[in-house]
């Protein structure tokens, strides 16, 4: 993933005029481990979505496996997110009449991966992430640390090339924060996935290979 | 992909159980009232025509030209076996009956009224529309002598008629001399026909041409035709055959049955319009609130690479579970209805006096028909397409980011 003179203005040309990436620069290899840092407002979640396609930036190019993807268009970058991209949000958001199981398969369901496959993927991810007991329950009969798991074992199921977390740890304590970062950490050196984290949880910053620290939109340290 | 939006669909709409089960019960019970009522409407003016065509005018009836307005026996029809040869080689003809007829005076000891006596043939009158069984008291016929008479149920009750009673009829003959001739009463018949009911009284066709010296002479000739499809085609057969006589259909005859029957479609159109109102306005309460609520789960689904076009038919599916399903309710309690009414019937006869103004029968019937069944659906359906629009058009707009991160659409 690689990023070219990214910037995003919200509200151009208005008195509200927000400058909220200046000219970012980045590019991420196979297998990181990085979090996007700062200060509330420094850009670094309005950068995830720019990453993940959920929002356009308004001038730079982005290029995901050498291809130019910034100007797909929606039901493109819909699809390059379905194939390739997995999402973690700090509010879990899963779809709540489905079961874990059900939560757990439905990007695979979407890739019409085989029914044998999703089961065992399953098995597979509710051991990792040890959420067995709980595979057939509503996300309304979860505590907040299961439905993150949960939300984890969704967005690797697919076995993205991507996962993007958005302050995934902000509505955890510190014992679940701790057990999420591991799962994750697990994931990425067991399956070689990259992992892009949007956070200034220190616990997340102290696990990350690389961190990222953006200042008023703009890359202040990267190391 | 489907599938998947088929299997969302329906657990959403379970999501909150009463508001579906409101909206299902609101179709429902429109629908199935809506059916009921069609059915009951349908066959009280089909019972109407059923009398009528029975009774009297047969789908077709021949009449000489002006005898409609004129009302008099210098227009009748000659020559009848010339007509029954032709009924009798047209393959769509079912059956026909041979009626003259003169109006009058009915007179007892006490009271004298106008009235149509009416010389048929019984056998020919039970072939064509069963006539006997209109027969609420005595017998089906005219005594061993033939010189009984069948009188009409409200002309007796004015005329304070029972069985046996002796009644004198006064009329011009065909030379226009005054004649009468007297009848003892056999029968009383409760037709539903008012025309008949009020004011007819039935007697041997042979005592009718004897009265009126006359023979060989009718003044209508009714037909019954086996399929209502030939009607049209019969009439115009007959009207070239016989270019000097009028050929009417029944609808001809009584048009106010068929502006009966033109109102009764209106009505039901208008009921159908209601029903299309409550099931759209219904469904698209639930659909509008339901998408509403859920704005948060349709971005995170969008967002993670959920195609939109699943996420629209997952909220197509869930309107049409709540059309289909209240559709179904709806037709089961209108078949319900239906089957009642039609076998059963609605027993009104404290309102009899009021519906045999108007030739209703005290016990309605109800009709049950598919096509009711399958004009519903198609309301139900358009009702539902229509109910979800104004939701997709709101979901189409959303950006999914804005919802996750707790901004406004």
């Amino acid at each position: 993933m690689k990023l070219s003179h990214i910037c995003k203005t919200f509200y151009p040309d208005s008195p509200k005029e927000i400058k909220a990436l200046k000219d970012i620069n980045l590019s991420f290899e196979k297998g990181e481990f990085t979090t996007l840092s700062g200060e509330s407002g420094s850009g670094k979640t309005t950068l995830l979505n720019i990453i993940g396609g959920l929002d356009a930036a308004t001038s730079g190019k982005i290029f995901f496996e050498g291809e130019e993807i910034s100007a797909y268009s929606e039901e493109k970058m819909a699809k390059l997110r379905l194939n390739h991209i997995g999402f973690i949000f700090q509010a879990y958001n899963l779809i709540q009449v489905l079961t874990v199981r059900e939560n757990i398969g439905f990007i695979m369901r979407l890739l019409k991966f085989d029914e044998v496959a999703i089961n065992a993927r399953i098995l597979e991810l509710a051991s990792i992430l040890q959420i067995e007991d709980i595979l057939d329950k509503l996300p309304s009969e979860l505590s907040g640390g299961q439905q993150q798991r949960v939300a984890v074992a969704r967005a690797v199921a697919s076995r993205p090339k991507l996962i993007l977390a958005d302050e995934p740890t902000a509505n955890l304590d510190s014992k679940n924060s701790e057990r999420l970062m591991q799962m994750l950490r697990t994931l990425n050196e067991k399956e070689q996935v990259t992992v892009i984290f949007a956070s200034h949880d220190r616990y997340v910053l102290e696990q990350s290979k690389r961190v990222i620290v953006l200042s008023d939109g703009a890359v202040v340290e990267d190391h | 992909m489907y599938k998947i939006a088929q299997h969302l669909a329906w657990l959403s709409i379970w999501r909150r159980k009463t508001r579906s089960l409101m909206v299902i019960m609101m179709i429902g019970l429109s629908l199935g009232g809506l059916l009921g009522l069609q059915g009951l409407y349908d066959g009280m003016i089909s019972h109407l025509i059923n009398t009528t065509i029975r009774s009297d005018s047969g789908e077709i009836s021949v009449y000489a030209k002006e005898y409609r307005l004129q009302k008099s026996l210098d227009y009748r029809l000659l020559a009848i076996s010339k007509y029954e040869e032709v009924f009798s080689k047209i393959e769509g003809i079912d059956a026909y009956s041979i009626r003259l007829e003169q109006e009058g005076l009915i007179a007892t000891a006490h009271k004298s009224l106008g009235a149509i006596l009416k010389g048929i043939y019984l056998d020919q009158e039970q072939n064509f529309g069963q006539l006997s069984s209109f027969t609420i008291q005595g017998e089906y016929s005219f005594g061993k002598e033939n010189t009984g008479s069948l009188i009409g149920s409200a002309l007796a009750k004015k005329l304070n008629l029972s069985l046996g009673s002796r009644v004198i009829f006064t009329a011009q003959d065909a030379s226009g001399e005054i004649n009468s001739i007297s009848f003892r009463i056999t029968g009383i018949l409760k037709t539903g026909n008012p025309s008949i009911d009020d004011s007819s009284v039935f007697v041997s066709i042979e005592q009718m041409s004897k009265f009126l010296n006359l023979q060989q002479s009718a003044t209508q000739l009714a037909l019954r035709v086996k399929d209502s499809k030939q009607i049209r085609i019969i009439q115009k057969e007959l009207q070239t055959l016989f270019g000097d006589v009028d050929v009417l259909r029944w609808d001809e005859l009584y048009p106010l049955l068929i502006q009966m029957q033109e109102l009764i479609n209106i009505f039901n159109l208008a009921s159908y319009a209601i029903v299309f109102i409550v099931a759209a306005l219904g469904i698209f309460g639930v659909m509008l609130v339901s998408v509403l609520e859920r704005m948060r789960e349709f971005s995170i689904m969008l967002a993670i690479g959920t195609p939109y076009k699943m996420v629209r038919d997952q909220i197509l599916l869930e309107a049409s579970f709540l059309g289909f399903i209240g559709y179904m309710a709806g037709a089961f309690l209108g078949w319900l209805l239906l089957w009642y009414m039609s076998t059963v019937g609605i027993d009104m006869r404290s309102f009899e006096a009021g519906l045999e103004l108007y030739g209703y029968s005290a016990v309605m019937y109800a009709n049950m028909h598919l096509y009711y069944f399958v004009q519903a659906f198609f309301a139900v359906f358009f009702a539902t397409l229509l109910s979800v629009i104004w939701p997709l058009l709101k979901l189409k707009k959303i950006k999914p980011i804005q919802i996750i991160q707790g901004k406004t659409v």
